[in-house]
C-alpha cells in the first residue's frame, strides 16, 4: 500500500505543479473519445467525421467550460442525423429541447453527465457513471443520469429509423415518427436501466455517508453489487440473457475504475495552483498563490507503517493547515488595527507546532 | 511600497471572484424576492414550453387518429385534461423551483459572510493608508 501512496503524492505534485497544461490536456483527450464515440455511433455525415473537425471541436472544448463540449456534441449529434433524415434530426432536437427544459437545466453543473452517459455505454462499462455519482456527488444528479440514458436509446433507436426508406411523403414521414416514438415508449430496458440507475447511485451515496470503517470502498463494492442483481434481474426479465456476460465485465471495470478514482480522490478535490490578477490605485499584480499542503514523502527511517493510520493522519494534517489558516485570520482581524506583532507570532508558533508534529 | 498583507487579502478575494464565488457574487446583486421571483417566472416558462413541445410530439402521434375522428371528438374531455395536466406540472415546478432557489440563496449568502468579512479588511487596510498618501 504505501508504494502506492507515495505514487498518490508523487501525482499529487506533478498536478500541482502543471495544473494549467494538464487540465485542458485531460478535457481534450476525453472531448475526442466523446467525439470520436459519437462519430463511430452516428457518423453519417463524412464532413463532420474528418479529424481535423473532431480535433477543433476537442480543442475548443477543452479550453471552454463543459457546457460548450455538450452543445458541441449535441449539435454534432444533429448535424450527422440531418444529412440522413432531416425529420429525425427534427424529432432528436425537440426531444432535447424537452430534456433541457423539463430536467437539466436544473441541475446545470453536471451537464457533462449526459453526455457521458451515452458515451460510456457505447464503451460498454456505463454502470461507472452511477458509481462515481454517488462518491462525489448527491441524489439530484439521477436527474441528468436519466437523461443520458434516454439519450443513449433514444440514438438507438435513431440508429434503426435511418435505415428505413425515407421518401418524402406526409405518410412515410408519419411511419418513421411512430415507429420512433412506439418503440421509446415501450423500451422497458430504457426504464429499467433508468430505475437501476438511479439504485446504484442511492445505493452507493447512502453507503458512503455512513460511518464505518471502509465506508468508500464498501459503497463501491455495494453499488456495482446492486447493479449486478438489477441488471441481471433485468436482462433476465427480458430475455436478454447474453448480454449477462459483457454486463459482468463491464461493471467490474467500473467498479475498479471508481476505485481508481476514488484513491486519488483527494487529488481530484485539491484544488491547484491559483493564477489571478489584479489592481489596486498604484500597481497591477500577477499572482501566482500556491496552496500549502503536507505532502507525505518517503520517510526510509520508519521502519513500522499502518497505513489506515497515515492516510488519516494526512488527511487531518491537511485539514489542520486551512483550520489554522481560517482562525488565523479571524484573530487577525480583532488584533489587526493596533498590533501585527502579535498576530504574526501567533501565526509562527502554529507553524512550528504543525512542523513539530 | 507593496503591503504584503493587502496583496494576500487581495488575492484571497481574487480567487473566491473568479471561482467558487463567481455566482454567489451575481446573486447578491438581486434581493431575495427579486430572485426567486424571476427564477420561478422562468421556470414556469421553460415548463410550459417543454409541455408545449410534449403536446405536438403527441399531437403528431395521434394525428392519423384525430384527423379521422375530428368530428366525433370529446374536445371538451380532452381539453380539460390538458388544461389539467398543464396545471399540476406549472403546481410541481413553480413550488419546486420557489423552495429550491430559495434555499439556494440562503446558501450563497452564507457563503458570502466571509467574503464581505474579507472585504471589510480590505477597507480598513484602505483607511489605514489614506492618511499617508
Amino acid at each position: 500500500m504505501m508504494p502506492l501512496l507515495v505514487f498518490r503524492e508523487r501525482i499529487k505534485k506533478i498536478y500541482q505543479q502543471h495544473d494549467i497544461i494538464l487540465v485542458p490536456l485531460i478535457k481534450f483527450i476525453f472531448a475526442f473519445i466523446a467525439f470520436q464515440t459519437l462519430n463511430s455511433e452516428i457518423g453519417y455525415d463524412n464532413r463532420l467525421k474528418s479529424i481535423v473537425v473532431v480535433l477543433v471541436m476537442s480543442l475548443l472544448s477543452a479550453f471552454t467550460p463543459s457546457v460548450i463540449m455538450v452543445l458541441l456534441a449535441a449539435g454534432a449529434a444533429t448535424l450527422h442525423i440531418y444529412s440522413i433524415s432531416p425529420i429525425l434530426s427534427i424529432l432528436l432536437l425537440i426531444i432535447l429541447l424537452v430534456l433541457y427544459l423539463l430536467f437539466a437545466r436544473y441541475t446545470p453543473r453536471l451537464g457533462y453527465v449526459i453526455l457521458a452517459v451515452p458515451v460510456l455505454y457505447v464503451l460498454r462499462i456505463p454502470y461507472m457513471i452511477p458509481i462515481l455519482l454517488g462518491i462525489i456527488s448527491n441524489p439530484l444528479a439521477i436527474i441528468p443520469m436519466s437523461c443520458g440514458v434516454i439519450l443513449y436509446f433514444v440514438f438507438q433507436v435513431v440508429k434503426t429509423a435511418v435505415t428505413m426508406q425515407v421518401n418524402m411523403t406526409v405518410e412515410d414521414i408519419l411511419q418513421v415518427y411512430t415507429y420512433v416514438i412506439d418503440n421509446l415508449i415501450n423500451n422497458k430496458q430504457m426504464i429499467m436501466s433508468i430505475v437501476i440507475f438511479a439504485l446504484i447511485l442511492l445505493v452507493t451515496y447512502f453507503v458512503r455517508r455512513m460511518r464505518f470503517d471502509y465506508a468508500f470502498e464498501i459503497s463501491v463494492a455495494a453499488g456495482a453489487l446492486t447493479g449486478f442483481l438489477g441488471f441481471l434481474i433485468s436482462f433476465l426479465f427480458l430475455g436478454k440473457s447474453n448480454q449477462i456476460f459483457s454486463m459482468i465485465l463491464g461493471i467490474v471495470a467500473s467498479g475498479a475504475i471508481a476505485f481508481i478514482v476514488n484513491f486519488f480522490k483527494v487529488t481530484l478535490d485539491y484544488s491547484g495552483v491559483e493564477r489571478v490578477q489584479f489592481e489596486d490605485d498604484v500597481y497591477y499584480y500577477y499572482v501566482k498563490a500556491v496552496p500549502k499542503v503536507t505532502v507525505t514523502t518517503p520517510q526510509k527511517n520508519i521502519k513500522h507503517i499502518n497505513v489506515k493510520n497515515e492516510v488519516l493522519r494526512s488527511q487531518s494534517l491537511t485539514s489542520d493547515w486551512n483550520d489554522t489558516d481560517a482562525e488565523d485570520y479571524d484573530e487577525d482581524e480583532d488584533i489587526y488595527p493596533d498590533n501585527n506583532g502579535l498576530a504574526f507570532r501567533g501565526k509562527n508558533q502554529n507553524r512550528n507546532r504543525e512542523f513539530n508534529r | 511600497m507593496l503591503n504584503n498583507k493587502k496583496i494576500r487579502l487581495m488575492t484571497k478575494l481574487a480567487i473566491f471572484e473568479t471561482k467558487e464565488g463567481k455566482e454567489d457574487i451575481r446573486l447578491s446583486k438581486y434581493y431575495k424576492t427579486d430572485y426567486v421571483r424571476l427564477q420561478v417566472l422562468k421556470s414556469i416558462i421553460s415548463t410550459t414550453v417543454g409541455y408545449l413541445l410534449i403536446l405536438a410530439l403527441i399531437f403528431l402521434y395521434k394525428s392519423e387518429y384525430i384527423i379521422k375522428n375530428a368530428v366525433s371528438l370529446d374536445y371538451k374531455t380532452i381539453g380539460s385534461y390538458i388544461l389539467g395536466i398543464y396545471i399540476i406540472l406549472i403546481t410541481i415546478y413553480g413550488l419546486g423551483s420557489l423552495a429550491w432557489f430559495s434555499l439556494k440563496y440562503e446558501a450563497s449568502k452564507k457563503k458570502l459572510t466571509r467574503y464581505f468579512k474579507l472585504l471589510k479588511r480590505m477597507k480598513n487596510i484602505y483607511k489605514e493608508e489614506m492618511p499617508e498618501s
